[in-house]
């Protein structure tokens, strides 16, 4: 059973949580381009490492975010929106 | 007249009903057996007034109202007459009343929305689960030990269970093992079913109000 860390609720098993997908940096709508705007949009990175995903644990509407390897499927830290990386 | 969220699945089990804080409430089922609540009884408790608020400033909203406040999320604190509050988040409260009434209705008809305060309509199917089996059923159904915590530590777990998402804790009983159950009033007939099918496996099974509190004062 795979397990993941809610920084709310503690360690449960993945099936209490959905992935939310990889955290990206919104262009601004009002300045990029076409194209620009058409690539975050549409398009996702699959190269894998280490990547800031978010995740919402179902039982408690937590969304939170999440460092992965996602190499080693291992779950390096979580921690909520607003609060310092840990 | 309230209604339970559980009224169509306790109608086929002959309940014997008393109408508490305004709901129908199944004292006593036909079938039901005098040993159940001790191996594993499920008991509905939805009848129980209670109320739901979030927002930045809900935690002060309460302690005006000389309503004691868990300090952190996923803890809870009794209320006199055996109600409780829990903090189910940074910000979300939950407030229910015991057996012979609370703060709920007074408190009800002050809460409006207001800086920093939101009401949480509750339409819960609330229950308790009984008796030295709870271990059992708990292993076939979510991924907690509830009955292993310390129910002096007031934990508020919020998880899954048999694929619902449940808001469970567990009460201080006098050696007995009681486990209070909160879920969306839609998905409560499913869970009842499930859980007292499980239970009859183990030697339970549904039981009305009496059974499951014989000492309650209301």
């Amino acid at each position: 059973m795979k397990i993941l860390t809610c920084p709310v609720n503690g360690p449960r098993p993945v099936s209490e949580f959905v992935y939310g997908g990889e955290v990206r940096p919104m262009p601004d709508p009002a300045n990029t381009s076409d194209f620009d705007w058409a690539d975050y949009v549409f398009n996702r990175s699959g190269i894998p490492g280490v990547k800031v995903e978010w995740w919402y644990h179902l039982a408690s509407g937590t969304w939170f975010l999440a460092e992965r390897d996602t190499v080693a499927d291992r779950v390096l830290r979580t921690w909520l929106p607003g609060e310092e990386h840990p | 007249m309230r209604a339970s969220p559980l009224r169509h699945v306790l109608a086929p089990l002959h309940p014997r009903l008393e109408v508490l804080h305004g709901m129908p409430v199944a004292l006593h089922l036909r079938d039901e057996q005098p040993g159940w609540a001790g191996v594993l009884g499920v008991c509905d408790l939805s009848f129980l007034p209670r109320m739901g608020l979030k927002g930045p400033g809900a935690a002060a909203w309460l302690a005006e109202r000389d309503i004691p406040v868990p300090a952190v999320p996923n803890r809870w604190e009794p209320l006199p007459g055996g109600g409780l509050v829990a903090r189910l988040a940074r910000s979300e409260f939950l407030v229910e009343d015991g057996f012979p009434g609370g703060p709920v209705t007074g408190l009800a008809a002050q809460l409006q929305v207001g800086p920093g305060v939101y009401p949480v309509p509750r339409q819960d199917c609330a229950l308790a689960l009984t008796g030295s089996a709870l271990t059992e059923l708990l292993v076939q159904t979510c991924n907690v030990d509830f009955v292993a915590q310390d129910a002096a530590a007031r934990v508020v777990t919020l998880t899954s269970m048999v694929g619902v998402s449940v808001t469970v804790l567990r009460l201080p009983a006098d050696g007995r093992h009681v486990v209070r159950l909160w879920c969306d009033g839609t998905m409560g007939p499913y869970l009842w079913e499930t859980l007292t099918g499980i239970a009859g496996e183990l030697g339970g099974g549904p039981v009305g109000l009496d059974s499951a509190f014989p000492d309650r004062s209301a």
